[in-house]
């Protein structure tokens, strides 16, 4: 038991001193702080684009003859604050030639009471101007008619610029805020227990590969070394994830926070309750499939072996993920399918996850699907052990499931 | 303290690999344990190792079962394995520490292991940079990092040339002299001789012959006689000649240019001497010659498997 604490020691920092593990880690984090940073950038191009070169705001010019410039000017600025709206008598080629050289971001040219023209110099496909010109234009119509009945401009503006404030009230679990921080959990879940999960039967495979086994065999015992091998790569990835995530975290807090709208943090609110759940999860999932493909790699002689045998185990982790991710976006966290998918001990960590998170589920619901996988953890780790004792020493070509099976109850007796 | 190995069995699956195997070796003494591959030593010394568990049958330390915490036990395996990216003096403080050592104490043995090996300057260097003859010797402090009262090589000399060979020679002296019980696994029956003073030998799973190498060969028959002379070609037809009733054949070694007789019987020896001396033959050495531990190991190991 002893050298558990030596064996994980050894692992982990094997792990977190290796090349690839490393560079892995500054790839995410600079992939991180990148995307999070990425708003600003943007943000920053599109002002640079838009303020030009001398910082001024951009200018709309806007030629209108059939409403009083003072209420067009206003409608219009009403929709793009932030922009100057420079009320012109030019003609449509004037503008055009206007918008061409870049003194206008874009021109209005109002025809009619209930026609414009949009000249601009790039049409984006995306671009929403017509919209967002379409509404000021019908403002000014409608001040204007209600200006017949006697209602002043302000009053028509007051009237129809009224806002209409609601709360919602959430019993039990809010999934407009929950859904979009639940499901990118669930996606760094999957990833991340099938990549550790990979990366301790990959250094088993190394160990027997180099005849390194052979040596330890005789030092430690086989589940002291399997349990030392899959906790020391387990800790060495929640680290590689703590260090991911503080990046994210610091620098969404402190490069995006300005500059996103507070609308959008209403989707990603991340409750303490949901990073817990998600670590435990995390820690149970990749115990499970961890001591799987560990024990599994102990009967491939090499590299090459690895996938033939560890194959199925990713496939079914695939399947799994792709069936809860189904469930998660097609809104049915709370159906059957995904209940028996949370207590069955390989789906559990992400079905339980997001049945947890995105539904309504009683506490002890959660501590039963988490003692199942608790208990499945350990159970699986004596396998593990047995089956580990029998693989590292045998070479040549893998052994049938049946094989295995044969020699566990031969090894058993 | 004497390690005894007491009726071991073992089977995988339905091939019986071990049939009552015994032996014993004890401190400051080295046993040879010999065998075709494929006659179950290494089986034999993973059970030792408690690598594997035997069907049946014992391993005792003066007389108690074996205890693999509180003995300590060197282990050079036949398939050298080491982390070749580890740097050497990470991995060895790694086998130490999981041999039992304390990590200050692990420190301090791979230093002077490896001081002892001529290998100090590599210890932050990784394993895969060195020549094969430097792993090896790399593998072997591994091996006597802890001190370890029972040493067991299996093929320590594979792949190492005269020089390191001679260095191995000298540290496995050291820790007989020092007290050491050695099992040496090997093809190589030179080394054999030269360092132990008892062997088995396995054939098919069982003990074929087991004992001290002195006695084995004593027991013998003492008829084959060897005759160097610088007149061996006019020796051996002399003998064929005139002793016809005393041998059963008499030829000349070509690569030793010495005559072979083979008496019929060993006391003929004085009658064979004197009448090549009387004869005036002018004669270098005259002895018995013992069997090689080779011709006792073709004899025992051959066929079983």
């Amino acid at each position: 038991m002893k050298n558990i604490f030596k064996i994980l020691k050894f692992e982990y920092l094997s792990c977190v001193k290796n090349k690839a593990f490393i560079i892995t880690t500054i790839f995410l984090v600079a992939l991180m702080l990148l995307s999070t940073a990425l708003p600003t950038i943007i943000i920053g191009l599109m002002d640079n684009d838009e303020e030009g070169s001398n910082g001024e705001a951009p200018v709309i010019g806007l030629s209108c003859e059939v409403y009083e410039k003072e209420l067009a000017g206003s409608e219009l600025s009403a929709v793009y604050p932030g922009y100057e709206i420079r009320t012109v008598d030019e003609d449509k080629e004037t503008l055009k030639s206007k918008v061409n050289d870049g003194e206008y971001s874009f021109a209005v040219l109002i025809d009619s009471e209930l026609s414009f023209t949009y000249i601009t110099m790039n049409n984006s496909l995306y671009g929403t101007d017509y919209e967002t010109i379409s509404e000021a234009v019908k403002s000014m119509y409608t001040v204007k008619e209600l200006d017949k009945y006697g209602i002043s401009q302000q009053d028509a503006d007051k009237l129809m610029n009224v806002r209409i404030t609601y709360e919602t009230v959430t019993t039990g679990t809010d999934q407009t805020k929950n859904y979009l921080p639940v499901y990118l959990l669930m996606c760094v879940l999957f990833l991340s227990i099938t990549s550790y999960g990979q990366f301790v039967a990959q250094s088993v495979v190394s160990e027997k590969n180099t005849r390194a086994m052979e040596l330890l065999i005789t030092c430690a015992k086989p589940r002291d070394l399997i349990f030392g091998k899959v906790i020391g790569s387990g800790l060495a990835g929640l680290t590689q994830l703590a260090i991911i995530l503080l990046t994210a975290l610091g620098s969404f807090g402190t490069l995006s926070k300005d500059i996103i709208p507070s609308e959008i943090f209403d989707y990603i609110q991340i409750s303490s309750s949901t990073v817990i759940l998600a670590l435990i999860f995390f820690i149970l999932g990749y115990f499970i499939y961890a001591f799987l493909l560990g024990a599994l790699a102990s009967f491939a002689s090499k590299s090459e072996d690895l996938n033939n045998l560890t194959s199925p185990v990713v496939l079914v982790l695939t399947v799994i993920y792709v069936a809860v991710a189904i469930m998660c976006t097609g809104d049915m966290s709370g159906s059957t399918f995904m209940t028996v998918l949370s207590y069955i001990p390989f789906s559990a960590p992400m079905a339980m996850f997001v049945r947890a998170t995105l539904s309504d589920v009683a506490v002890w619901e959660i501590a039963i699907s988490i003692a199942v996988q608790a208990i499945s953890v350990y159970l699986l780790g004596m396998l593990a052990s047995a089956i580990y004792k029998i693989g590292v020493l045998m070479y040549g070509n893998p052994p049938k499931f049946v094989d295995i099976i044969k020699m566990l109850a031969k090894s058993s007796k | 303290m004497v390690i005894e190995i007491k009726n071991l069995t073992k089977s995988f699956g339905e091939k019986e690999v071990l049939k009552d195997i015994g032996f014993s070796a004890q401190s400051g003494k080295a046993i040879g344990l010999l065998g075709r591959n494929g006659a179950g030593k290494t089986t034999t010394i993973r059970i030792i190792m408690g690598v594997f568990y035997q069907d049946g049958g014992e391993v005792l330390v003066d007389g108690k079962p074996i205890d693999r915490e509180k003995i300590k036990i060197g282990y050079l395996p036949e398939e050298r394995g080491l982390y070749p990216k580890k740097k050497i003096g990470e991995q060895l403080v790694y086998f130490g520490v999981l041999r039992g050592l304390s990590k200050p104490h692990a420190q301090e043995a791979t230093a002077r292991w490896l001081q002892r090996m001529g290998m100090s300057e590599y210890i932050d260097k990784k394993l895969e940079t060195l020549s094969k003859g430097n792993q090896q010797k790399i593998q072997l402090a591994a091996t006597l990092l802890c001190d370890p009262q029972l040493i067991i090589l299996d093929e320590p000399f594979s792949g190492l040339d005269p020089v390191n060979a001679m260095l191995l020679k000298d540290v496995i002296k050291e820790m007989i002299a020092e007290g050491s019980a050695v099992i040496f696994s090997s093809h190589q029956m030179n080394y054999i001789e030269e360092f132990c003073d008892d062997i088995a030998i396995l054939n098919g799973g069982r003990i074929a012959l087991s004992g001290e190498i002195n006695e084995i060969k004593r027991s013998y028959p003492r008829n084959n006689i060897e005759i160097s002379s610088l007149q061996s070609k006019e020796i051996a037809p002399f003998i064929i000649r005139s002793l016809s009733d005393c041998i059963e054949s008499a030829d000349i070694d070509e690569k030793s240019s010495a005559v072979r007789v083979r008496l019929k019987d060993p006391k003929l020896k004085d009658r064979l001497l004197s009448a090549v001396m009387e004869q005036g033959f002018d004669i270098d050495c005259f002895r018995v010659c013992e069997p090689t531990l080779n011709d006792i190991f073709v004899e025992y190991a051959e066929g079983g498997i």
